[in-house]
């Protein structure tokens, strides 16, 4: 699913954009040598002119769960959150760069929420303790997620000079920028990142469901 | 003394029996009660420390869990993702009321305390207890106790602050103090106490415990820090304490007061010592009851001993219960009645004469002593004639059966204020009463005619005659053996001269001057020759011819002419001279004999030695010198002895006689029938003849009884190998008679009348033997 998004986010550009293109294709492990999984992997242009697309981008909740776990959206993207569960969540982030929340609510809410600054949001659901997911908002249309190899591929990448940035949301710490050209031939990369196991939160099984 | 002492010995055998089972019991009790505390101690404790472990954990999880409600709050998150102090501050400090929390932090997650109820303080600081945050990180909260800068010590809990990423740690304190402390306590049963130990100082952070012995508990403890095994003493306490700790420094001391677990013990044992108490008293009462119950009869039984002891046998030994004492009591009693009785029998025996149920000579004397000593009174003594004779010839059967019938005529001729007595033999004894001469001539005259009775044995008669001699008190003498001598003294006097009663004071025995001038007077007769030897001459009846004369002394009394024997001899027996009349009498007999031997005259005289004469012991040199004098044969002489003579020292009287007989002298019994002597006695004496008393010959023609005894006595005597010899021959009948019956010798007026020695020869010369048959 989130490859396939990629790859039509990468159609798109290479529709409306110059013919020439580079790739990056990134391989992220722990320390250990253990891949990371949903560590996002960001390009970044070091000179910012970069056209802001206004993509919009979906978090389900179904099963009591926030699916997916981790979404990245350019600034300014709208994000729904349907609802496919039979009952009724409460969404919430306190994170400073986007601080929303949509009370108990059922279906789709009316107005999707727009991610206008730059940063890393958690979002919870305040009856269950245990749904969490995260948005990382970037200004660059150049990004991919780990998948569960811990490999991340970006196309469509002009040519140039760019900051590369790894984000995780258990990160322990946040790993330092650097600088990478993007040419004509594909660049490939093993990063390694430092990240907490994550902590299986209580998640009681639906029971009601049996009454 | 030795009765108290039973009596005591009963009381602390049962008292002392009591309290060593008590003691045992209490000892008993004590060690177990000892080791149940022990034991129930060390449960307590144990459990009592499992409870605690217990409900500090389900405490804290209670608190985790109060905690992790509280971090999850939805508008406590929002308020603290504010990231605005002063909001957060008071967002804590109201949650920190709902959660019951006394101190409330907010950290951010790199350590820095965000916001705190203890401070309003705006500067940043770092949180005081990173180690807690370090749990926290990798178990997502953490607990634990720690004093926080107040001084005070709190339950801290942290928990994460997610939103839901981990945006912050909140921390929550919990007081721990006295009153926690006293909570748990009351919950696990034991004081609680937390401390720090910083070096060798104790500092006590809470307790349960109160007042003086929370301030004492630090100074316990230090002393004890190590071992804990023992007993702490808190105060007035003891407590086995257990130690656990709580964190760094910090220790809780849980304790258990030994007073208090062995209060229930104590009571128990409280109540052991009361039954105790009460058992000693009770006992000891009872014991001395039962004590007293036992002791009692026995001390009336020694009551009873000691009055019989005393000789009081009429009171009986009281009665008292039928128990083994009572038993002994009754046996007791029947005792008494029989030492009274068989005392009574001894009495009798030691009173009585046997033979005759009449007083006895103790008992006569005793009857004296009891009269007053102003009381004049007479005794007379009683003597049977011719008693020895019947008894020789009749046997001893008849003569005790003689006795008795005189004893019974005595006992009824006698008023009843006169005492009988039985002094020895054939001789009685009356006390007279009150009475004057002649009432005792009364009396004694009326127990002569009672016994002139002839008495019936067996078909046989018995002529009884007797003497009676009467000594007048005070006049004869003071005390009972003198009286009753002199009596006998009057009454052989009666005998001799057969006049029936003779008075002690009537026979020239008179005062002591009266003596001491009668033998004054017979000392200068025997100087002056006025004694003189006259000779009765002795008829040989078989060859008809004179053989022998008995020489009997005359005293010619230049005032009272020529007096008989028995008016100066019995005097002169009593006061010892006779001592130096007999050795003139031998000399003078012997002389005389040896003179009619050269005249061709064989005479053999019989010379009467009196008791004091047989037991001298010069007498056989004497004798044994006088015939050697004199040239003569010993057998030229006889030596009449009396029987009374014989009694007084037998052994001597019969040593003396053997030498005589050995010498050769002839020996006769002289007065044979008056005295108790036996014929089986006399037979193992060394004499040659026997004089019956002239009493059984008088009339021995005319006497049936008489001639019976007389005839006997010949016979007997001659089956021994005695000559018989009858005294008092006074009729040519009498004479005949004795020829008759083998008499051997005769004696008496009927032949001659006792005659001076030179009167003899003429007389034997012209004596023809009266015509008697043959
Ligand atoms: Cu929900």
């Amino acid at each position: 699913m989130i490859r396939s998004q990629a790859v039509s986010l990468a159609a798109l550009l290479l529709l409306g954009g110059p013919v020439y293109a580079g790739s990056f294709e990134a391989y992220v492990a722990t320390t250990a040598g253990k891949p990371v999984e949903d560590s996002v992997v960001v390009v970044e242009p070091v000179v910012k002119a970069v056209a802001r697309h206004h993509s919009t981008a979906t978090i389900e909740q179904r099963d009591r769960e926030l699916v997916p776990y981790v979404t990245i959206v350019q600034t300014g993207a709208a994000i729904d959150f349907p609802n496919r569960d039979p009952f009724k969540h409460h969404l919430y982030s306190f994170s400073p760069a986007k601080r929303f929340e949509i009370k108990l609510y059922a279906g789709k809410p009316a107005q999707p929420v727009v991610f206008d600054k730059p940063g890393e949001v958690a979002l919870g659901c305040n009856i269950h303790d245990w749904m969490e997911a995260y948005v990382l908002v970037v200004d660059s249309p150049y990004f991919a997620k780990t998948d569960g190899n811990g490999r991340a591929f970006i196309t469509n990448i002009p040519p140039g000079h760019y900051r590369l940035r790894l984000w995780h949301p258990r990160q322990n710490s946040e790993p330092p920028l650097r600088e990478i050209e993007i040419g004509a031939a594909p660049t490939q990369l093993n990063l390694a990142m430092d990240i907490a196991p994550r902590i299986a939160k209580q998640k009681p099984p639906v029971e009601a469901d049996h009454y | 003394m030795i009765v108290r002492s039973l009596q005591y010995r009963i009381v602390i055998v049962f008292v002392g029996l009591l309290l060593l089972v008590m003691a045992i019991v209490l000892a008993l009790v004590t060690r177990t009660n000892g080791r149940i505390v022990f034991a129930e101690m060390e449960r307590e404790l144990s459990a009592g420390t499992q409870v605690f472990t217990r409900l500090i954990e389900q405490n804290q999880r209670q608190l985790e869990t109060a905690a992790t409600v509280l971090s999850a709050d939805f508008a406590f998150r929002e308020a603290i993702a504010t990231q605005d102090r002063p909001t957060m501050r008071s967002v804590i400090r109201n949650h920190g009321l709902r959660i019951g929390a006394q101190a409330m932090m907010v950290i951010s997650p790199d350590g820095q305390l965000i916001a705190d109820t203890q401070s309003n303080s705006a500067e940043l600081r770092l949180f005081p207890f990173p180690d807690l945050l370090l749990v926290a990180e990798s178990a997502g909260k953490s607990t634990g106790f720690r004093q926080m800068k107040d001084g005070r010590l709190y339950q801290i809990v942290l928990v994460p602050i997610l939103a839901p990423k981990r945006i912050a740690w909140v921390a929550m304190g919990f007081l721990v103090d006295d009153r926690w402390a006293q909570e748990l306590s009351g919950m696990n049963g034991l004081a609680i106490s937390v401390i720090r130990r910083s070096g060798t100082s104790v500092a006590v952070l809470a307790s349960s415990l109160d007042g003086p012995k929370r301030s004492a508990l630090p100074g316990a403890l230090t002393r004890l820090s190590n071992d804990l095994s023992q007993a702490v003493p808190i105060g007035d306490e003891h407590y086995q304490t257990v130690q656990l700790p709580l964190g760094k420094e910090l220790s809780v001391v849980l304790q258990r007061s030994i007073e208090q677990a062995e209060a229930p013990f104590r009571s128990l044992q409280m109540a052991l010592w009361t039954i105790v108490l009460a058992g000693v008293v009770i006992f000891s009462i009872g014991s001395v009851m039962l004590a007293r119950r036992i002791v009692s009869p026995v001390n009336e039984l020694a009551a009873a001993a000691r009055r019989i002891e005393a000789g009081n046998y009429i009171e009986p030994v009281p009665s008292l219960p039928p128990d083994e004492i009572g038993q002994l009591a009754m046996s007791f009693d029947r005792m008494r009645e029989q030492v009274a009785s068989r005392e009574q029998k001894i009495l009798k025996l030691a009173y009585e004469d046997t033979l005759t149920g009449l007083p006895n000579r103790t008992r006569f004397l005793e009857a004296f002593n009891q009269l007053p000593a102003d009381c004049p009174c007479a005794i007379a003594v009683l003597n049977l004639d011719r008693f020895a004779m019947i008894n020789n010839a009749l046997g001893h059967p008849i003569g005790d059966r003689l006795l008795r019938e005189v004893g019974l005529r005595l006992g009824l001729v006698m008023p009843g204020s006169v005492i009988v007595a039985r002094l020895w033999a054939d001789e009685f004894a009356f006390l007279l009463e009150g009475a004057d001469q002649a009432s005792a001539m009364s009396i004694a005259e009326s127990v002569l005619v009672k016994l002139r009775d002839p008495i019936t044995l067996d078909g046989q008669r018995l002529d009884v005659g007797g003497s009676i001699g009467i000594a007048l008190y005070p006049g004869d003498g003071q005390d009972a053996p003198t009286l009753i001598r002199r009596a006998e003294f009057a009454m052989n006097a009666a005998k001799r001269r057969h006049v029936g009663v003779a008075f002690a004071s009537g026979i020239g025995e008179e005062t002591q001057h009266e003596h001491l001038s009668l033998i004054g007077e017979m000392r200068e007769a025997l100087a002056r020759q006025e004694f003189l030897v006259y000779y009765q001459p002795k008829l040989d009846l078989a060859s008809r011819k004179i053989t022998g004369a008995e020489a009997l002394i005359r005293w010619q009394h230049p005032e009272q002419g020529l007096v008989p024997p028995i008016g100066f001899i019995p005097f002169a027996e009593q006061t010892g001279f006779i001592r130096e009349i007999t050795p003139w009498l031998l000399e003078t007999v012997a002389a005389q004999t040896a003179q009619w031997s050269e005249e061709g005259l064989s005479i053999v005289p019989s010379i009467n030695l009196s008791t004091l004469d047989l037991l001298n012991t010069g007498l056989v040199d004497q004798m044994r010198g006088l015939i050697e004098l004199h040239s003569l044969p010993a057998n030229g002489l006889c030596l009449e002895i009396t029987e009374s003579a014989l009694m007084e020292d037998p052994a001597l009287a019969l040593a003396h006689l053997g030498e005589l007989a050995a010498l050769g002298f002839k020996l006769s019994i002289d007065d044979y029938g008056t005295g108790q002597a036996s014929l089986a006695y006399l037979k193992t004496l060394p004499v040659h003849e026997l004089k019956i008393d002239q009493t059984f010959i008088l009339s021995v023609a005319d006497s049936p009884k008489n001639a019976a005894i007389v005839r006997s006595t010949i016979a007997l005597c001659h089956a021994l190998g005695l000559t018989v010899v009858a005294e008092g021959v006074e009729t040519s009948a009498d004479l005949a008679w004795l020829a008759d019956n083998e008499c051997d010798i005769a004696q008496g007026y009927g032949i001659a009348r006792p005659m001076p020695a030179d009167d003899l020869p003429d007389w034997i010369a012209a004596y023809s033997v009266p015509a008697f048959a043959t």
